[in-house]
């Protein structure tokens, strides 16, 4: 038997998915999660499964441990050694104010105090010569100096270790044989990339949640180990990949935003099955609908962020799955503002009190109840029937709360609010794609999420997404995408040159570097040989323009010295995103990245079975285009559905925790493997 | 008019958001492919989609706040210039004449028509700073030493510079030929055209899916409902003419005066008039413009500032002013310096307004545009023309209830950056010495001033320097409710034969390499007296280095034992109770 197990620490629920790779049978369970000490809350989740720990080949996990800990700010007390000169960089980061008539604006409150920040002697230039040598007496002195203000996590960031990381590499020396006991971060362990606030800003981060997350994931390996546990431990990245638990106690920084890319990643992993590549993956839960771009069956990644929103937070330079996020979940909250207009979200019921239909004291009408006056959702079919919905009392509050104030019918009013959302959701769906160049046209959306397969007809309709995919178990996609993550380890260099004048000797060396340090990290983490790749890619850009563009490069035409290969590619993809190029204009690299991937088993679900002929819908009404019409809508239940059945909108498929809608003109089939494959009609003008 | 149609308020609301995005989506796009860091790094643009009468449908939030709602004199000027049925599909015009768009002629608006059905629907337009229109207009343009608008450089006057698609090879050459970096310029232009496009793209989709006369009436209701929010929370000021002073330094042009400026803010329900008829007259200097701006930016700040601008966003504002005004100069008056007032100007207002809003109004910040520092020349080692540009911030005022930000660019600067030490030193001959806050210089107060700024450059090779003076150097940012004064700014520099730092304002002064330049910027005001400060706060600061011991004894009446790094608290409560007794009785 092959078992594997993902396990998500939430906010208010500690959940728990297994999946028998044998036979496709999905545990699960949750119990309620225990933030004084996590460990228990993960035992009785563990327990409560009735899983044989000791017989779980893989387990991973998802923990929000490192964005808690610099949210709430009760990470480590941290000192910063810096460069002489630079003492107030990291106070005074770039000195912008995103929301420029806000005169009352918050800047981001560093998490080192000025007092604790040294600086001491050394320079390097930005070619990584010394200037001025490394004062190791003043360095030994300092470090004295933080170990008896109690510091409990040292940071360190000198000007251009990017190039040259030696003088930041003495200091470590320095630190590991007079602090030992201290967590160290190292800006050139973290990223080698020019830009010392953003680096700085980074590094801190890494030491400020570094202590917490070590005790942390310490605490996990030893209650596994109590528990009989023998499997592989991983731990998910915001990358999208996975880590051993020793990788993430040194870059703790890299597990800050993991929360949401595991159901972006079974989504490319899914689509990629169905011979997919280019994907557009929207997942909608009950406070947030999420939007991620898959081209060539890889997620896009964004070469960093924002802890606490860009306004006033902390940037971290760091791989993530680059998500779209907009305020619309199945708890959005319906309001009418001071001026008449009608809003949906960003304040959303959650799920407590919940939306009014679920009589746990909700009073705000949401999209979850807008869907149920509309017969999308059946109050008697919701979680499996486990949950009776009270359609009356979401009539009355929408009548109440948005109809009469507006002068409409519920029924418009309700209609009105699953517009908003969609057109609020297409919004999101456009920046990722058209936004960034791509036409919709060329992809299939893949809906998951509680509520994405409600929604997601409309907004592929709506941006003319010709395909849309409904996968399997929906509801616990995120899980199902932490399994299918391999092994990853993202490196970045700046080497910073005209195309013309680089010297493709070092760039192949800066190349073999980091593919050392990956393969060496992979084997560590235990991946064997045959199961390592990498990918190469230089970030390019016209002279003179700031912000590269990551372009995918052949090693081939780094050893043949093709700078024409490499040109034509940057110019291709600069067309592609911006709609022209500049063939005319020289080029220049900027940084080299490099992503190591270490391959895991995959997990695939065995195919539905066909057990006799299609079973009859039961009949339902829905309101689906014209809120004055009711239209008839056979409900189908999606566990009786069978391989190649068809299935013409309108139409609803229910599952134990997601409905899926079509509409009129829609198709769909169901395919061997379980999914479901929905033609989108075109949309009427 | 066309606000009779009724519009479904779910059409609208998709239209509402849909609309902003697609100035959003525009200014994403230059920003991403732009060739100078007055576009990438200090967002010194705007991004707008107007209507057919040149009425601002949306722009941009974000980046530099003094253009907001700028573009209709533009638009309609070229209206005028060409007649409503002078434009086809496929012009791009290129505009900065200062008769019109009264700004330094760095600005440079390109807008193209757009046509949905063979109608004409509206504009989307781009104005964005290039690093050089020739004359003295380098970097951030020598405003102290251009005597007229030629010697500032080209005054490009609505020209098509592309015609129904087809380019005008002929005045793009001529645009080429008269500008330094050529090539940046060229490349903003293409990211100019190309945002403008894509904004066209977006209007005629939306256009052709709700149809014109649901999309006009939608963008009528918009207005009226941006219109009707700003009104609800200008009521609830109270009832009252406001009214403040300061001024900025003397400008050169007339060595004796200092250049006033006086405000009156008239707020009547849900009316806000703000008068700037008291500021200087039309200066000889270029510290001129022709900008709504100053009165914008703090009607903005007050009444809605995270929600997205439109035509309706300033309909309840009426602003008060003459040509002739050094905020409506009239051509040829030099307009390089056309910006430099507005800090001040809204700084002013704010200070009006502070008695009608006592718990939100803060203390004056820099009340300049920042500390700005330009090196320019050829670089010996790669033989390429290199420019290096970055804005440092400053203080900004106490708050009410909290202290004041440090070192922050100023209110008409919004997401503007300071270029990093190691981009600076990538990509040109300097070496940053230091980038520091600046010790001491936040006015005192129950909540302190933010500190200002040091930045300290040499540059490793010969080239122009400049940090110019950006003003107040004589009206310190002021304090409120009984807070200090921040320190005002101060630019030094040593060349190398020198032994020590001379304070001096440099334009475009050519040096020999290892030349060292260095900016202090202003601090903030405080807020509140200083003596009400929680000794606690006064004791971290000292910690902190932010202010000095004698510092928080003689400004603050906190005695801190200096070998324990401990408040003495009896000596504090004494000392307090005596400077107070001696401001009383003075």
């Amino acid at each position: 038997m092959a078992l594997v197990v993902a396990l998500d620490i939430g906010g208010t629920f500690t959940d728990l998915v297994a999946f028998n790779l044998d036979n496709g049978e999905i545990t699960q369970s949750k119990s309620s999660t225990t933030p004084y000490d996590l460990s228990v809350g993960i035992r009785n989740t563990l327990l409560k499964s009735g899983l044989p720990v000791a017989a779980l080949d893989t387990f991973v996990h998802g923990s929000t441990v490192a964005i808690n800990t610099a949210i709430e700010r009760t990470g480590a007390k941290t000192a910063l050694i810096v460069t002489q000169g630079t003492r107030d960089v990291y106070q005074i980061g770039r000195g912008n104010r995103p929301e420029s008539y806000n005169f009352l604006f918050k800047r981001a409150e560093p998490y080192v105090a000025r007092r604790n920040t040294y600086e001491v002697a050394e320079r390097l230039n930005a070619a990584g010569e010394v200037l001025v040598e490394l004062d190791e007496a003043a360095t030994i002195e300092a470090v004295e100096r933080i170990k008896a203000q109690g510091a409990e996590a040292v940071a360190v960031c000198c000007l251009h270790s990017w190039s040259n990381p030696d003088h930041e590499a003495k200091i470590g020396r320095i630190l590991a044989k007079g602090f030992p006991e201290a967590f160290h971060s190292l800006s050139h362990e973290i990223l080698r990339e020019y830009r010392e606030y953003e680096r700085t800003s980074t590094t801190v981060l890494n030491a400020y949640v570094g202590p917490r997350v070590s005790r942390y994931l310490r605490d996990l390996e030893s209650l596994l180990e109590e528990l009989g546990f023998q499997g592989l431990l991983l731990i998910m990245q915001s990358n999208g990949g996975t880590m051993s638990p020793a990788t993430a106690m040194r870059l703790p920084v890299a597990t800050m935003e993991s929360g949401p890319v595991g159901g972006i990643i079974a989504g490319a992993e899914v689509m990629r099955d169905l011979g997919i590549s280019n994907v557009i993956a929207f997942d909608m839960g009950g406070t947030t609908a999420k939007v991620s771009l898959v081209k060539e069956s890889e997620p896009t990644i964004a070469q960093g962020y924002y802890v606490g929103g860009e306004a006033s937070g902390h940037p971290v330079m760091y791989p993530v799955v680059d998500i779209v996020e907009v305020g619309a979940g199945g708890g959005s909250i319906a309001w009418i503002d001071e001026v008449g207009g009608l809003k949906v979200g960003p304040r959303s019921a959650g799920g407590h009190p919940g939306p009014v239909c679920y009589g746990q004291g909700g009073t705000e009408p949401t999209v979850t109840d807008a869907n149920l006056v509309l017969g999308r959702l059946a109050g008697d079919s919701f979680l499996g029937g486990e949950m009776p919905l009270n359609v009356e009392a979401a009539r009355e509050a929408i009548a109440r709360k948005i109809a009469e104030p507006l002068g409409m019918s519920v029924e418009a009013a309700a209609h009105g609010i699953i517009r908003i959302a969609i057109a609020e959701m297409s919004l999101a769906v456009q920046s990722v794609s058209i936004g960034r160049g791509h036409d919709p046209r060329d992809f299939a959306m893949v809906a998951f999420g509680g509520a994405g397969p409600l929604h997601a007809a409309e907004i592929a309709r709506e941006l003319h997404i010709p395909r849309l995919v409904i996968p399997r178990v929906p509801g616990h996609f995120s899980a199902l995408g932490m399994l299918l993550s391999d092994l990853r380890h993202d490196y970045v260099r700046t080497y910073y040159k005209p195309l013309e004048a680089c010297d493709f000797d070092a760039l192949l060396q800066i190349f073999a570097e980091m593919r050392e340090e990956g393969e060496t990290l992979l084997r560590s983490e235990g991946v064997a040989a045959q199961d390592m790749s990498v990918q190469l890619y230089l970030d390019m850009r016209y002279v003179g323009q700031e912000f590269p563009i990551q372009t995918r490069i052949d090693e081939a035409n780094l050893k043949a010295c093709d700078r024409e290969a490499l040109r034509q590619a940057f110019d291709l993809v600069h067309n592609q995103r911006f709609g022209h190029q500049a063939e005319s204009e020289q080029v220049e690299v900027v940084n080299c990245r490099l992503t190591a991937r270490g391959k895991r088993p995959r997990v695939s679900f065995p195919p539905i079975g066909a057990v006799g002929g299609a079973a009859a819908p039961k009949m339902r009404e829905m309101i689906a285009s014209d809120p004055a019409q009711r239209v008839a809508c056979p409900a189908y239940d999606r566990d009786l559905l069978i391989p190649g059945q068809i299935i013409n909108g309108p139409a609803c498929i229910v599952e134990y925790a997601s409905t899926t809608i079509l509409f009129e003109g829609d198709r769909m089939e169901v395919l061997g493997t379980g999914e479901l494959m929905i033609h989108i009609a075109e949309a009427q003008q | 008019m066309t606000s009779e149609i009724k519009i479904d308020p779910v059409t609208l609301e998709v239209l509402r958001n849909a609309l902003p995005a697609i100035a959003a989506d525009m200014a994403i796009d230059l920003q991403r492919t732009s060739y100078n860091m007055m576009i990438y790094e200090v967002q010194d643009f705007c991004c707008a989609l107007l209507d057919a009468q040149g009425r601002l449908i949306c722009q941009n939030v974000g980046g530099v706040s003094h253009f907001v709602a700028d573009l209709g004199v533009v638009i309609r000027d070229g209206l005028d210039r060409y007649g409503a049925d002078g434009f086809s599909a496929g012009d791009v015009i290129i505009t900065n004449h200062q008769r019109v768009a009264g700004q330094h002629l760095n600005n440079v608006c390109v807008y193209t028509p757009c046509f949905v059905d063979g109608v004409l629907q509206g504009f989307a337009v781009v104005r964005a700073h290039w690093v050089d229109v020739g004359g003295l207009s380098t970097g951030f343009s020598a405003a102290s030493m251009v005597v007229d608008p030629w010697m500032e450089g080209l005054q490009l006057d609505q020209i098509k510079i592309y015609e129904a698609g087809a380019p005008d090879q002929k005045a793009l050459r001529m645009i080429r030929d008269n500008i330094r970096y050529p090539d940046a310029a060229m490349g903003d232009l293409r990211s100019q055209i190309a945002a403008c496009r894509m904004a066209e793209r977006r209007l005629s989709g939306i256009f052709q899916r709700y149809g014109a006369q649901t999309v006009h009436g939608a963008i009528e209701r918009i207005f009226s409902d941006s219109e009707a929010k700003c009104r609800r929370i200008v009521s609830e000021i109270p009832d009252g003419v406001y009214e403040a002073q300061s001024f900025l330094d003397p400008d050169g042009a007339d060595k004796s005066d200092t250049v006033p400026v006086r405000i009156k803010v008239i707020v009547s329900g849900g009316d806000m008039t703000i008068d700037l008829t008291g500021c200087s007259l039309q200066r000889k200097s270029g510290l001129n413009g022709r900008t709504l701006a100053g009165a914008y930016i703090a009607y903005k700040g007050l009444t809605a500032p995270l929600e997205a601008v439109n035509e309706g966003s300033f309909r309840a504002l009426k602003v008060e002013i003459q040509e002739g005004n050094f905020m409506m100069a009239q051509f040829p008056a030099v307009m390089a310096g056309w910006s430099r007032m507005l800090p001040t100007v809204v700084d002013t207002i704010l200070r009006a307004l502070a008695p009608a809003l006592p718990g939100t109004i803060p203390a004056a910040h820099l009340g300049t545009l920042g500390g700005s520092m330009t090196f320019f020349g050829r670089d010996p080692a790669t033989g390429r023309d290199f420019i290096l540009q970055t804005i440092e911030g400053g203080g900004w005022g106490g708050r009410p209830w909290e202290d004041g930000v440090n070192a922050t660019v100023s209110v008409c600067q919004g997401d503007v950056r300071n270029a990093p030490i190691e981009t600076l030193e990538l990509k040109t001959p300097v070496l940053v010495r230091q980038r520091a806050l600046r010790d001491g210089s936040g006015g005192p107060g129950k909540f302190r001033g933010g500190l200002g700024q040091i930045t300290e450059m040499t540059s490793l090779c010969e080239g122009r320097w400049s940090a110019s003076n950006a003003g107040r150097r004589q009206c310190a940012p002021w304090g409120l409710a009984g807070g200090g004064a921040g320190a005002t700014s101060r630019n030094y520099m040593r060349q190398p034969d020198e032994a020590e730092f001379r304070p001096v304002d440099p334009v475009r002064v050519l040096s020999p390499p290892m030349t060292s330049v260095r900016i202090a910027t202003a601090g903030g005001g405080g807020w509140g007296s200083p003596l009400e400060r929680d000794p606690e706060k006064v004791l971290a600061d000292v910690l902190d280095g932010f202010i000095s011991l004698a510092s928080a004894e003689a400004d603050y009446g906190v005695r801190i034992d200096a070998a324990k790094m401990t408040i003495d608290t009896a000596a504090t409560i004494d000392r307090r109770k005596d400077m107070q007794a001696r401001a009383s009785k003075n």
